[in-house]
């Protein structure tokens, strides 16, 4: 029975010139020719550098607060300090070049978490099936309920009021760390879904009945057959997360949750938004980082999302 | 497919029918020299490239072509349905005395479901999820023939009847995906019908449905063209169908006409190699292979492999890379329509037709 | 009859889900620590009568489990206890500062849908023209702009610079707008309504064209052209129908996001809704309004799950009623 629609009667691209040489290969190449995901591509690679080197080229400390003498707080960009000084007296350039790697961090940290969680929970759910299956579905469908944000905060404040007078409290950057650890927690069940949705398609193709025939474990199967071949739509999902982890956590900085001994984009803009009439300089700055940031990570998704399965857009 | 071996059988021993056969009805569409090109436009896809056939009325002819061969567009082009971007770049489609291929997308709404129809292939998908059949075919009588929502769902429950649909009453209100396949392309037919067209084409009307099913359907085609006088183009792959269905044949390969002609003249004494090919093919039940004497079957013939993508040749025959008869000119001059017997029409330079030379 | 028998299925799903979130709120907060004693060491200076009148209240020598009782016995007759803060029954107080958040938030969304429509289809029906990528790309930007900072750029470009419209708050203290306090809270109005609207017209509008789009392309669509019906009845009755229906199962998610992002987008505005009052409330340890305010966001989020599901099961003929 073929299952031909008027549509189907477009022919064909022409076969490209070269010979297909793995997905990965062909991925990259058809990556390369989106126009968006390498703009997005070079955004993040804009952050990722800012986050490795520019410590080493900021002007000035994240916590030096002399510019406070001279030029004084809220003073408007000039060369010796770029985008001006916020406040507190801050140098805002360098305290946006010190937000990268905690925005990259926090980015990565929570996705990874939210990764593993999400892939173990979904890869089970979805190769075993049947009531394993339904009870971790009904258990996603609560984290995909849960407002994450309204959680989080009322968490973290929490934690930090508990762990007053306690050994806790000199962790370093605990507070961070926690930040972290929740919005991973609460990041998993979009990735369950997938992964889920993926296993559930690709247990029942006939490399994996192959695979069984000449005797694969199970654990054979799930690690070298089916997982790598879930992993292209993954990493669309685990992409747009990074993003939405930096939006996350920049929210949770805004709303004065952050911890106050990291320098991120979220805080100065929590701390800056007050003079936002007068130091607009001190609020854009940062917001505009975190923009980038997210574009930078959506845009890569986009691209990603051309490379590996050109036809799930339109 | 023993059909088709009976056909042939009962046409061979018969040649003088080929010629005699209905009296001459007068010619209902005629497509001549259609020209359909997909872009890029600075270097288009000629996916249909010169084109021509004619309808009687009353008649079935059959298109038949494999994947690609260009035979759905060229149906599609009559109701000006061309999924986009392809468009019409030359010829004419003469219907009732006008050129449709020079209409307007408004103009032809009005012929649309009124005096052409069309049957779509996967009966499944040509419906509307959403809404009730009956609701459906309602709403079209509604919009050409303006009648009140009672009367058309009455008529709609009429053509039920007509297309061997049981219990055609309660049928009206239910949804595509309460019904079978074979119900869905009875619901399709009867939409079809429903303004009593003057054309109507079905594109593999059968291809997306069970064999026993496809049967069904076929009969109730040739029982609505003996009792309406149908005129149908039936656009399919299957040689089969189209020896039992059809009155006239179109061969097309690769976006060219090979041959057309009588149906019993072109199972007879197929001329286009391309249908010799085919015809050869197929599996006879009443011959035996034999076998030599190493043991080894003699293997069924089959067309000859693809040389390069039908499309992207040098301009002639677009059959000249597979054919067995090819001759040097054939891939450079494109073959014009040359009589062999009244009524029928082949494509080649080999059976003798005159040559163009095409463009690349 | 098989409706009914979805509806209550679903609704028994709704209120299990319900007592789920509420332990979860209740216990993850007092897990932490025991309030009263969390509250003595963030605030110094309590008096004794207060801490009193509260082990009392919340009956804290007894075991938790006791106390999630209570509390949610009292939850069901929509008792949120007292705040602290404010020293106002919570139920007021989430009356009025919910009231607020819906004002900004219904409008965007309703507003959001209409436009998301209007571009959606109007940008399938030009597929890979330029209008089409036009719409795609500010729709794409849009959904990566945080929105947020959007709200600030917002502020800073018609309050402080252009000086148009009102910076913060809801309400003007002095000297309403015009002199009428309807068009003084409708001009306070409409930054955070065109934040939130933005914001939510991106995502559907890319939604909207992606199924309007997969919609255009298939077999019914064509064969209602095949059969003479209109153009234009075609794309805006039947092709638009067939392509809102998976949007409203993103509806339901959206308003969660919205629901769960109030807090930033009302501190952006400093607008009184129920974000602003749950922030001041974690700020300031207010326990009855943060699992007051918990338990009605949490509610709101399940009712509008619950309320998508079944209108999409009336309006889809194809989804069976089990």
């Amino acid at each position: 029975m073929t299952d031909q629609t008027l549509a189907s009667h477009v022919p064909a691209p022409k076969p490209a010139a070269k010979p297909a040489r793995g997905i990965w290969r062909q991925g990259w190449q058809r990556f390369a020719r989106s126009r968006t995901g390498m703009l997005g591509l070079a955004l993040v690679l804009l952050v990722v550098a800012t986050a490795l080197i520019g410590p080493f080229l900021a002007p000035f400390d994240p916590q030096d607060q002399s510019p406070m003498l001279d030029p004084g707080a809220k003073a408007p960009p000039s060369w010796t300090h770029p985008l001006g000084t916020d406040r507190m007296g801050y140098d805002v350039l360098s305290r946006l070049i010190y937000g990268a790697p905690t925005a990259l961090a926090v980015g990565l940290g929570a996705m990874a978490i939210a990764s593993l969680i999400g892939v173990l929970v979904g890869g089970f759910a979805g190769y075993r099936g049947g009531t394993t299956d339904e009870v971790l579905m009904r258990f996603t469908d609560f984290f995909l309920v849960v407002p994450m944000f309204v959680v989080i905060l009322a968490v973290v404040r929490l934690l930090g009021v508990a762990i007053v007078n306690t050994p806790f409290e000199s962790v370093p950057y605990l507070n961070l760390g926690v930040i972290i650890l929740l919005i991973g927690v609460f990041s998993w069940a979009p990735i369950a879904r997938m992964t889920r949705a993926e296993f559930l398609r690709l247990k029942h193709q006939e490399f994996v009945e192959a695979a069984r025939c000449i005797g694969a474990t199970s654990g054979d199967i799930l690690f070298r057959h089916i997982l790598p071949n879930a992993l292209p739509s993954l990493i669309v999902i685990i992409a747009l997360g990074i993003g939405g982890a930096v939006l996350a956590e920049a929210m949770i900085g805004f709303l004065g949750f952050g911890d106050p001994a990291a320098v991120s984009w979220g805080q100065l803009l929590y701390f800056n938004y007050e003079a936002l009439k007068v130091a607009p300089w001190a609020s854009l700055s940062p917001g505009l980082a975190i923009f980038v940031t997210v574009l930078g990570f959506n845009l890569l998704a986009d691209g990603l999302t051309d490379a590996f399965n050109p036809r799930a857009k339109a | 497919m023993t059909s088709l071996a009976a056909e042939r059988r009962a046409a061979a021993a018969a040649p003088g029918q080929a010629e005699a056969g209905a009296p001459q009805a007068p010619v209902l569409v005629s497509v001549e020299n259609l020209r359909i090109r997909f872009p890029p436009w600075n270097a288009p896809l000629k996916v249909v490239e010169d084109v021509s056939y004619q309808v009687r009325s009353g008649e079935t002819m059959g298109i038949v072509g494999e994947s690609g061969s260009g035979k759905t567009l060229s149906s599609l082009a009559i109701l000006n349905l061309l999924p986009p971007p392809a468009r019409i770049t030359g010829g004419r489609i003469l219907f009732e005395g006008e050129d449709l291929a020079a209409k307007s997308q408004a103009q032809m709404q009005k012929l649309r479901g009124r005096r052409l129809a069309m049957i779509f292939q996967n009966p499944g998908y040509s419906l509307n999820p959403l809404l009730t059949v009956g609701a459906q075919l309602a709403e079209i009588l509604k919009i050409h023939e303006k009648l009140p929502r009672a009367a058309a769902l009455q008529r709609v429950e009429e053509l039920f009847r007509l297309v061997g649909i049981t219990d055609p009453g309660s049928r009206l209100s239910q949804y595509p995906h309460e019904m079978s396949g074979g119900m869905k392309q009875r619901v399709c037919i009867a939409r079809a019908l429903l303004c009593n067209p003057a054309l109507v084409l079905a594109d593999e009307p059968t291809t997306a449905l069970d064999v026993t099913i496809q049967a069904q359907i076929l009969d109730l085609l040739e029982e609505l063209k003996q009792r309406l006088g149908m005129s149908m183009i039936f656009v399919t792959h299957d040689m089969g169908v189209v020896a039992r269905i059809a009155d006239r044949i179109t061969v097309m390969y690769a976006g060219q006409v090979c041959e057309t002609g009588d149906k019993q003249a072109v199972f007879a004494r197929p001329s286009h190699p391309y249908t010799q090919a085919l015809l050869a093919s197929t599996p006879r039940i009443d011959k035996s292979y034999a076998v030599d004497p190493q043991g080894r079957r003699e293997r069924l013939p089959t067309v000859g492999l693809a040389a390069t993508p039908g499309q992207s040749l040098g301009g002639g025959c677009r059959f000249a890379g597979r054919c067995p008869e090819a001759m040097p000119e054939c891939s450079r001059l494109v073959p014009q329509a040359a009589a062999i017997e009244p009524g029928r029409v082949v494509h080649c330079l080999k059976r003798g037709s005159a040559g163009v030379p095409g463009h690349g | 009859m098989r409706v009914f028998v979805f509806l209550a299925r679903r609704m028994i799903f709704a209120i299990v889900l319900m007592l789920g979130v509420s332990a979860a709120i209740f216990f993850l907060i007092n897990a932490i620590g025991n309030p009263i004693e969390l509250m003595m060491a963030e605030t110094p200076g309590m008096t004794g009568e207060v801490i009193e009148r509260m082990k009392g209240y919340y009956g804290l020598d007894q075991p938790p489990f006791t106390r999630y009782l209570l509390w949610l016995g009292r939850l069901i007759h929509l008792d949120f206890g007292t705040s602290i803060v404010y020293n106002q029954p919570v139920g007021s107080l989430i009356l009025t500062w919910g009231w607020q958040t819906l004002k900004i938030q219904l409008p965007a969304i309703l507003i959001a849908l209409a436009i998301a429509v209007l571009f959606g289809v109007t940008a399938a029906r030009r597929q890979h023209s330029r209008s089409d990528f036009a719409v795609m790309g500010t729709a794409l930007l849009g959904q990566s702009l945080p929105a947020f900072f959007l709200g600030i750029l917002l502020i800073f470009l018609f309050s402080y610079t252009l000086d148009w419209l009102p910076s913060y708050g809801a309400y003007s203290t002095r000297n309403p707008l015009w002199g009428s306090p309807t068009l003084d809270a409708l001009w306070h109005m409409i930054l955070p309504i065109a934040m939130l609207t933005f914001f939510n017209t991106a995502t559907l509008t890319l939604l909207m064209r992606s199924n309007m789009v997969d919609v255009l392309k298939s077999d019914f669509i064509a064969a209602m052209r095949a059969s003479g019906i209109p153009e234009r009845r075609v794309i805006y009755v039947h092709a638009l129908r067939a392509a809102f229906i998976p949007m409203l199962t993103y509806l339901g998610l959206l308003v969660g996001l919205m629901l769960g992002t109030a807090p930033v987008t009302e501190s952006v505005f400093t607008w009184p809704g129920l974000g602003s009052l749950y922030v001041a409330a974690i700020h300031q340890l207010d326990y009855p309004v943060i699992m007051g305010a918990s338990a009605v966001i949490a509610f709101m989020l399940i009712c509008t799950t619950l309320l998508t599901d079944v209108i999409y099961v009336l309006i889809d003929p194809r989804i069976s009623l089990e």
